[in-house]
């Protein structure tokens, strides 16, 4: 199916959020790390303050502090003095120096100045590394796939380029996608782990922005996969990619060391839940833990359960695009029309879904909303989709007016089910109102 | 031109003729935390409830931003959409002033606003996009202003752009419209956002004592309003540091008198009543907030009672920016907290000295550091709470420290004699709160145990 845009010239009610913020999401699951935004303070500001409504922790992420001279001069300048900032009072384990839109049209040449840091402060254990993420391309979801990629590369030149002594056989390796909550990220480990396999997530914010109660200060993230456990990646015997943005940086692995990569566009829905489990079973050679089958059957009860709810009801999901797609998945299964999915930017795993898809904002979502029942997209909709009669459901990010948001699971069967319910709970509610 | 000192206003003005500005500090590299002007300028200016608000650049300017903050409007909510230009590589290679001209043609056909305001970021403004250009064009072709607001976000602070969002105010807006009508009790409120609904509990106050509000400048405020703000009788500046030039400019243009005020405590929102009724010059209406003030005080006194008793003696330490330094201290003071600690960085020299009026040398000042030197002060000082913004709410809640929000994302609203009593509630309730004796214990696994044989 050919995808689809709005031909407003101007966005209305934007669901893009900008590529850094991707890249600052995906090193919150570095352990001891910090993104370091080459741009304006605000850039820092908005993104900092975005994620710490959404996920109601402290975000660690630091500045270059452009201002307009020393743009105009020498915005090198300002990033050596924050590189030297930031490693000498906290000694990060990974620093991650994103770009903003402001560095790229001022075409500074950062990428070299990391480098030259890199080599006069012979930074051997740490990981200090660039990453090109311009606002005017993509979206959070690009951003966050494209800093894995660097940082698996970046991790590829710790390791020294050479292959693995060993191979584990039951070690594998979990790439997930930006859109999977820290709960989602924690139940596929367990997933995984309880087939006897040993797992490590690159980045894994499941450790650092599900809500721990550690004491004592840091500006550094205070979970996330810490550098050792990623050089041992390569180890593995396999990679697992969640969501097709995460394909580029599971192949990364496999040209890099042979390790092969599945991937799996999704795991909500009752087909994607199977086909997880089925494959964890043939690589772990275990059959499937007994709770799984219980868990199975409670979805396909609660399925059953629910379809009075769902049958007929049409929906508008704005998402991005892995989250869209495997939104889509799950709510096809239960019978609702889709009737428009919206996604912020283009990605090459549009191209391949049968589904329409268009590119727009909530304001696009609004004008196909009328007459839907559903509504599913982030905070940002909480409006319109009244203005459209729609119910609301928060999804995404950011969701800053719902708690608990950032640690609810839509993967697997349990997962699937807590949605299941969640989304048919407000149906019911409508239908209670006699709408 | 010159101050009119021959009318005789200029003596009633409570706040400084001119206030004093000293070049904002270069903000450390890898150290810096806050806004940008681009921030200051919308926070300021969004507000406004019926214009519409179009961000000229790319995506994460108002993708990241938009609805963070809680002012809250009574009627439109046209502000409260998001419009942005969302350039791409396209649009900035080629240039992007075609974008911008259909772009406010478009939401101008579409929404019909009183107003556009266009808001440069970095990145149009270092490819030297003429937005004023554009603005003036459309403005003359559609017969609506569009109003550019020149503050991209590396001209400086976010206090930078609330000036400079003051001065586009100033420049372009007040003296454009007339009002119906005026009454010799007018007043503007300069600075208030209306966070919360707080601006709702003030005009409640001020029409008992009977004064107006005849311009919001600029929470639940509308674009004609703003427009007569030069026939008002006085300017009240209620918050921040940087809208006062605003006051000072508008004093210097209309002889408009204008006082410094804030509305957190009882004793504050009475001086704010009084300077107000003071400079309509009107006996009546001074008399008026007198019962008014008396009354409302006597009556919070007594249901603050229960409160005070439990605040008594409680240690907080107060992290948050400009004439809430102060003016909150008063308020806690009130309620019988002692400030032990207070925040500095983003006040004037002139929010320090009113701050050390109100605790002198018993607290300590905390200039920079944001975080871990709120956490050191808390310890150091054995401090019960800490007193901030939503920014450093988690870290406080990590160390498991009562945290009070008293910035702009907050829901509670706490102006005026009622705010008082909100906040007095609000700081027992969270200190009181079970959850801090629970998070206190440990889990049974981890608790030395005995096991008899």
């Amino acid at each position: 199916m050919p995808i689809k845009s709005a031909t407003k010239p101007v966005s209305v009610n934007p669901l893009k959020v900008g590529q850094p913020l991707g890249g600052v999401l995906a090193l919150q699951g570095m352990y001891r790390s910090m993104p370091l935004l080459h741009g304006a303070q605000g850039c820092s500001a908005f993104s900092k303050a975005l994620l710490t409504r959404h996920f109601r922790e402290p975000i660690a992420v630091q500045t270059s502090a452009l201002q307009e001279m020393d743009v105009i001069f020498d915005a090198d300048r300002n990033l050596e003095e924050a590189l030297d900032h930031i490693w000498s009072k906290h000694h990060p384990d990974v620093i991650g120096v994103i770009s903003t839109a402001l560095t790229e049209v001022a075409g500074v040449d950062f990428q070299s100045r990391v480098k030259a840091f890199k080599r006069e402060r012979a930074l051997k254990d740490s990981l200090l590394f660039s990453i090109s993420l311009p606002d005017f391309h993509g979206s959070l979801e690009t951003g966050y796939s494209s800093t894995v990629e660097s940082l698996m590369d970046a991790v590829l030149g710790l390791a020294g380029g050479k292959s693995p002594k060993k191979q584990r056989r039951t070690q594998v390796n979990l790439l997930p996608a930006s859109y999977l909550t820290a709960g989602d990220v924690m139940e596929i480990k367990d997933i995984i782990a309880s087939f006897g396999l040993e797992v490590i997530t690159l980045p894994d914010i499941s450790t650092s922005l599900s809500g721990h109660l550690l004491t004592g200060f840091s500006p550094l993230t205070r979970g996330g996969t810490p550098l050792d456990s990623a050089c041992q990646m390569l180890e593995s015997s396999c990679t697992i990619a969640i969501g097709a943005s995460m394909e580029r940086p599971a192949r990364r692995l496999t040209h890099a060391a042979g390790i092969p990569y599945h991937l799996f566009t999704g795991l909500s829905g009752l087909a994607a839940s199977d086909a997880f489990i089925h494959f964890l079973q043939k690589i772990s050679r275990e059959p499937a833990p007994v709770r799984f089958r219980w868990q199975r059957e409670n979805l396909l009860d609660s399925m059953l359960d629910a379809h009075f709810y769902y049958s007929g009801a049409s929906a508008v999901v704005a998402l991005e695009p892995d989250h869209m797609l495997s939104t889509a998945a799950w709510l096809e299964e239960m019978g609702v029309e889709l009737k428009r999915l919206i996604t912020p930017c283009s990605t090459p795993a549009l191209q391949k879904t049968e589904r329409e898809v268009w590119i727009g904002d909530l304001d696009d979502a609004e004008e196909s909303a009328q007459g839907v029942d559903l509504w599913i997209s982030n905070s940002h909709g909480r409006k319109g989709a009244p203005r459209a009669g729609a119910s609301f459901v928060p999804a995404g990010l950011p969701v800053y007016d719902e708690l608990g948001a950032h640690t609810s699971v839509s993967v697997g069967y349990r997962g699937t089910m807590e949605w299941v319910n969640k989304v048919g709970n407000v149906l019911l509610t409508e239908r209670g109102k006699g709408g | 031109m010159e101050p009119a000192v021959s009318n005789g206003r200029l003596e009633v003005s409570c706040g400084k003729k001119i206030p004093k500005s000293t070049p904002c500090p270069r903000p450390v590299p890898g150290e810096a935390s806050g806004g940008c002007s681009f921030d200051g300028a919308q926070i300021t200016l969004i507000p406004i409830a019926d214009a519409a608000h179009l961000v000229h650049g790319p995506i994460a300017c108002l993708g990241n931003s938009w609805e963070s903050r809680g002012s809250l409007s009574s009627g439109p909510e046209l502000s409260a959409y998001g419009f942005t230009t969302d350039l791409g590589e396209q649009d900035i290679i080629f240039g992007s002033e075609q974008k911008l001209h259909e772009s406010i043609r478009y939401i101008v056909s579409r929404f019909a606003p009183p107003a556009v305001f266009v808001y440069t970021t970095c990145v149009t403004a270092l490819t030297g996009e003429d937005i004023e250009g554009v603005c003036k064009a459309e403005s003359e072709q559609l017969g609506t202003p569009i109003i550019p607001v020149n503050s991209p976000g590396f001209v400086g602070s976010k206090n930078l752009g609330t000036r400079l969002a003051g001065d586009v105010l100033f420049q372009h807006i007040i003296g454009s419209t007339e009002p119906e009508q005026t009454t010799s009790h007018d007043i503007n409120l300069i600075g208030e956002y209306n966070i919360a609904g707080e601006m709702w509990h003030i005009e409640r106050l001020m029409q008992q004592a009977g004064m107006s509000i005849l311009s919001r400048i600029t929470g639940d405020g509308r674009f004609r309003e703003v427009g007569w703000a030069h026939r008002a009788k006085a300017n009240m500046v209620v918050c921040s540091r940087a809208l006062l030039g605003l006051a000072v400019q508008m004093e210097r243009k209309y002889g408009i008198p204008y006082f410094e005020g804030s509305f957190y405590g009882a004793k504050e929102t009475s001086y704010s009543l009084r300077q107000m009724a003071y400079l309509t010059g009107d006996r009546d209406v001074e008399r008026r907030v007198d019962k008014l003030a008396a009354r409302e005080e006597m009556r919070l006194s007594l249901e603050l009672e229960p409160y005070r008793k439990q605040l008594k003696g409680k240690r907080a330490v107060l992290y948050t920016g400009g004439v809430k330094s102060w003016s909150v201290i008063t308020a806690l003071q009130e309620l019988g907290i002692k400030v032990v600690g207070v925040g500095t960085n983003k006040s004037t020299a002139e929010d320090v000295s009113r701050i050390a009026d109100r605790i002198g040398d018993d607290a300590e000042y905390i200039p920079e550091g944001g975080a871990r030197q709120i956490l050191k002060t808390v310890r150091s000082r054995k401090a019960d709470m800490v007193i901030a913004g939503g920014r450093n709410m988690y870290m406080a809640l990590k160390e498991q420290i009562p945290f009070v929000d008293i910035n702009q994302e907050r829901h509670k609203a706490y102006a005026g004699y009622d705010g008082l009593l909100s906040l007095a509630k609000q700081l027992v309730h969270t200190l009181q709160h079970p959850v801090w004796e629970l998070t206190a214990k440990l889990a049974p696994w981890e608790e030395e145990t005995e096991f008899a044989d």
